[in-house]
């Protein structure tokens, strides 16, 4: 399966933030699990549709189902 | 994407069907093809774009003249021509086939642009079948807006770094290393923020519908504010390429061009000392920060040193046990435990053994330990007050180095401006107001930096507010949860995406230094800036760096060594995404014509030597000239195919030409023909 830092395109989990001093993980950690599982939905949705153009409502129409599946 | 051949019919000079094989082995992944001006270089290249993207660059002339010249005159009328390109391919494990092709169809002498269909087959264990969607799929594999860092003119490749280019790069880099998703979805993330928006405005109450109303008005305030932002960073960077358009015309001008090198050695100058003097305004405050307390101390260390004298000499310094305490236990003949010192007994003489101990060590210790602390007070706070005299005279000769040459700067500019030429006031006048144009669009970026860092601070707040504000019933509470995890979603792929991008700029310009310097001996080094801009630098003997002027055969390494960067991070950045290293995923073969074009000899032979290790497939396409010697030594070790792309002409004003490769004679122009065409060649390593 793919993970987290992958789908967003492979950097190190060791590279922070000049502002924040945090890294990607403590980005994704601070989330909650609800939270999580969106943040990968949506660049697994995003990723898919990379390829399409002008494609912004069927990509929000993709994402809004994506949160009705995560909250129910 | 690893090339595997190209086929040509009647395309452009290519006469009748013609095929190149174009396969790596290991170790040798260049193929080598010479061809004389004109004789098809830039057609070959611009036949893989064609097949792939449907497009010529715009260098090509005469687009529509698609078919051989030849092929098209000897045609009979309401004949069908065929006409194709086919490009054969491996990518991710599997071998694709792509096929552009049309029947042009002579009604007439004049030439038509040709409608030409593209398909795409995929074999995949042995069996092939046909992809639907095929230029989906090739975007998919190669983004066409991507392909000019791997399909491109060697003689134009500077254009790749060039300021007005740098917005279009900046985003092909993100998207080559994957970063193009993450800002999708910060575009859309609050496209659905409204559409969830819209259900809390529905059921939840009074207090949540006002928030929600409030967070939206300030977003669509937030969104604007971001696409100024990225608005005038682009107008930023053409209006930089502009003014410096305009210096180069002033620098060539035959009566500005003194003047103007005088102006650049003034403005590099004013530079120079305003760096310097930043750098010393900055060492001052850090000084005042860390020791100006020192300032105050006034005779304060000498006053310690002299009262800690006199204790020592009295032995009173603070130790951790003074021989004046044990004399008062004998006295009272009272141990601190309690126990009676009676004379003569035990315990007394226990006493007066730590009475002789006591003090004499320890004492001496302190006063060694606070006189090197007194000493190290006064040394500090003399030096702090030497350093800040010596700031205070360098600052002042930086405040008179800078008034000099802003002088002879405002003298300069005097003296161009009275150039009686009209030429030169009109390049004089559009450099101030590009100048001028410059310095308002960097404090409207200033400004809305700190807009949108407000906007941010009251939308959090909002946000904050709205998971306390009471609302309607389930079902509105669902919808703010939902809007609350996208909120969170948003602003975590925001802080993301900074971090990622931080990190491939920080590698890309590691790489491009690295190839860069492999190239070249010169003292300069290559940096990308946070915004993506590649300048060359060099570092001075005082340590200060600054820019150097780049010429065309260093943008042309600047560019190359760029270009070799991004190919080779987004090989690294595919494979992990892909999770199959073992393929060719991210992988992109370099198509160049012209390689050498504008390089003197010294970088002809370093570029071939860097060239081969450039990327996992290189396409070199160079005329004899350009190849042949150093050239083809350095490569030749590296390729797996070598070819001629012969002249066939009927150009009088042509010589038949042969050219020699590994020890055999080949032909290169050959003027005993009766038609025009070119023709590829493979010829034996």
């Amino acid at each position: 399966m793919t993970s987290m830092s992958d789908l967003i395109g492979g950097g190190s989990v060791v590279s922070h933030d000049a502002q924040t001093g945090r890294t990607e993980k403590d980005v994704v950690n601070a989330l909650d699990p609800e939270a999580q599982a969106l943040l990968k939905r949506v660049l697994e949705i995003e990723r898919s549709r990379l390829h399409l153009k002008g494609s912004d409502a069927g990509a929000v129409d993709d994402l809004y189902e994506a949160v009705r599946g995560i909250i129910p | 994407m690893i090339l595997k051949s190209i086929q040509l019919e009647n395309f452009r000079q290519f006469r009748g069907i013609q095929h190149f094989p174009l396969d790596v082995a290991p170790d040798k992944v260049v193929t080598l093809l010479f061809g004389a001006n004109g004789a098809g270089k830039t057609t070959l290249l611009n036949a893989f774009t064609w097949c792939l993207y449907g497009e010529l660059s715009h260098d090509v002339e005469e687009q529509d003249r698609l078919v051989t010249d030849f092929v098209w005159q000897s045609a009979a009328f309401d004949t069908e021509i065929p006409l194709s390109v086919e490009v054969a391919f491996s990518h991710a494990g599997s071998t694709y086939r792509a096929r552009r092709a049309a029947k042009v169809r002579k009604q007439d002498g004049a030439r038509r642009k040709s409608v030409a269909d593209l398909q795409l087959w995929v074999t995949d264990q042995g069996q092939s079948k046909v992809v639907e969607g095929p230029q989906q799929k090739l975007d998919s594999i190669l983004p066409q807006r991507l392909s000019r860092f791997f399909f491109f003119n060697g003689e134009r490749i500077d254009k790749l770094v060039n300021r007005q280019a740098y917005a279009e790069v900046k985003q092909d880099i993100k998207t080559l290393l994957g970063l193009e998703q993450v800002e999708r979805a910060l575009d859309h993330l609050p496209k659905l923020d409204r559409k969830l928006g819209g259900e809390l405005k529905k059921f939840g109450g009074a207090q949540a519908v006002e928030i929600q109303e409030e967070i939206e008005k300030q977003e669509t305030l937030l969104t604007n504010a971001r696409a100024q932002r990225e608005s005038l960073r682009d107008s930023l960077g053409m209006l930089t390429e502009e003014h410096e358009g305009v210096l180069d015309l002033l620098r060539k001008h035959e009566a500005a061009g003194p003047l103007q090198a005088q102006r650049d050695e003034a403005v590099e100058q004013v530079e120079k000392a305003r760096s310097a003097r930043d750098h010393r305004e900055k060492e001052r405050r850090n000084l005042v920060a860390t020791r100006g307390y020192l300032a105050f101390a006034g005779s304060l260390s000498q006053e310690t040193a002299r009262l800690a004298a006199g204790l020592h000499e009295r032995g009173s310094l603070p130790a951790p046990l003074k021989r004046e305490f044990v004399d008062s236990l004998i006295d009272e003949a009272r141990c601190i435990c309690g126990t009676e010192l009676g004379a003569g007994t035990a315990a007394l003489r226990h006493v007066e053994d730590w009475r002789a101990k006591a003090g004499l060590a320890e004492v001496e210790a302190s006063w060694q330990r606070l006189s090197g602390e007194v000493k190290y007070v006064e040394e500090t706070r003399s030096n702090l007050r030497s350093r800040l005299q010596a700031l205070a005279a360098e600052l002042e000769q930086d405040r008179e180095t800078i008034g000099t040459w802003e002088g002879r700067l405002a003298d300069l500019e005097g003296r161009i401006r009275d150039i009686p030429m009209e030429e030169v006031a009109g390049l004089e006048k559009k450099r101030v107001d590009l100048q001028a144009r410059i310095g308002v669009t960097n404090q409207d970026i200033g400004a809305l930096e700190k807009t949108i860092e407000e906007l941010d601070v009251t939308v959090a707040g909002l946000r904050h507010s709205l998971k306390s504000a009471a609302v309607g019933d389930a079902v509105a509470q669902k919808a703010r949860r939902r809007l609350e995890v996208v909120g969170a979603v948003d602003a975590a792929l925001r802080e993301i995406l900074a971090i990622r991008s931080t990190e491939m700029r920080e590698k890309l310009d590691t790489k491009v230094k690295e190839i860069f310097a492999s190239i070249t001996v010169k003292p300069f080094y290559p940096k990308l800036t946070d915004d993506f801009e590649l300048g060359l630098y060099q570092v001075h003997g005082d340590g200060e760096e600054l820019p150097v002027p780049k010429s065309t055969g260093e943008n042309q390494i600047l560019s190359l060594s760029f270009v070799a960067a991004v190919s080779e991070l987004a090989r690294g950045v595919a494979q992990r995404q892909e999770e199959t290293p073992e393929t060719d995923a991210g992988n992109y073969p370099i198509v160049m014509d012209a390689a050498f074009g504008s390089l003197d000899i010294g970088y002809q032979r370093e570029v071939a030597r860097a060239l081969a290790k450039m990327a996992p497939q290189m396409v070199v396409l160079v005329s004899k000239s350009q190849g042949e010697g150093e050239v083809y030594e350095q490569l030749r070790p590296y390729t797996n195919h070598l070819g001629v792309i012969v002249a066939h002409t009927t150009s009088a004003a042509e010589r038949s030409e042969t050219i020699d490769l590994g020890g055999y004679t080949y032909p290169y122009i050959d003027t005993e023909s009766s038609v025009d065409w070119a023709e590829l060649t493979e010829v034996q390593l």
